[in-house]
């Protein structure tokens, strides 16, 4: 139950920080917004799980950042209806770039981030076994 | 009011997504690449599809983001019932695993696959 309770708070507010950046980026003509989300979502995940590779921490937490905040941060069905919304209004080319963009931009920021969080990880941990 | 209706759909989608994967890994413990987020995502896209189709029967409104319903749903519920950064990093992992196979299957899936259940949900049904 509180593992339940911890991804319902973190979607809370991964879904209102979506919302939010959403309506701040929605005069552009580019599902810019979405593609932030992703992309940075993307990269916290990565951080989280390097950093809880090396330094373990309560399930909770885990599943709380993991799957509740960084999981209801990004989304997959607003990608695809985005991807849709600019093909069927002609937008080939943007419709590639946004695809691609945030498939190998999620990939890049992913790896980023779990490299940085391996590093801080145990980097804190050291510092623990040094005390 | 905004914000409520976007907490409860958000909760609501992540905690079924949350579910939903326990469900399908206890359903095939040792899948070759990684099955229930590629499910969770299948699904999520065709539901948001049919959502679309069913509210606003194929013309959407100017102000999408002033409807209660897709605020509960298309941003609520199904934005947080899919997931991105999970896709992200579990495509990495089956890099790094070297399973360069199992990585094409779970992208090109996950990829062609939403917007196939996507478009069906929204044009056909």
């Amino acid at each position: 139950m509180k593992n339940i309770l911890s991804i319902a708070f973190g979607a809370v507010i991964g879904t209102w920080l979506r919302y939010l950046l959403y309506i701040a980026t929605s005069p552009l003509s580019f599902p810019l917004g979405t593609l932030f989300e992703n992309v940075s979502g993307s990269f916290l995940l990565g951080l989280l799980t390097g950093f809880f590779v090396r330094k373990g921490t309560k399930e909770w937490l885990k599943l709380g950042l993991g799957v509740g905040l960084c999981g209801g941060f990004t989304t997959f069905s607003t990608f695809i209806f985005d991807s849709v919304l600019l093909w069927s209004d002609g937008y080939l080319l943007k419709t590639i770039i946004y695809i691609g963009v945030t498939f190998i931009g999620g990939l890049i920021f992913v790896v980023a981030g779990f490299v940085l969080g391996q590093r801080v990880g145990g980097w804190s941990q050291k510092r623990k076994g040094n005390r | 009011m905004v914000f409520f209706i976007l907490a409860l759909g958000g909760a609501s989608g992540a905690v079924c997504r949350y579910l939903l994967g326990k469900a399908v890994d206890a359903c095939f413990p040792k899948p070759s690449f990684p099955l229930s987020m590629l499910f969770v995502n299948l699904i999520g896209s065709f539901g948001l599809g049919v959502f679309l189709n069913i509210n606003f029967d194929g013309v959407l409104p100017q102000y999408l983001y002033n409807d209660s319903w897709f605020l509960f749903l298309g941003v609520g519920f199904f934005g947080a019932f899919t997931t991105y950064s999970t896709f992200s990093l579990e495509a990495y992992q089956l890099l790094e695993k070297k399973c360069y196979l199992a990585f094409i299957y779970y992208t090109t899936l996950s990829l062609i696959g939403s917007f196939l259940l996507f478009g069906l949900g929204y044009w056909m049904i």
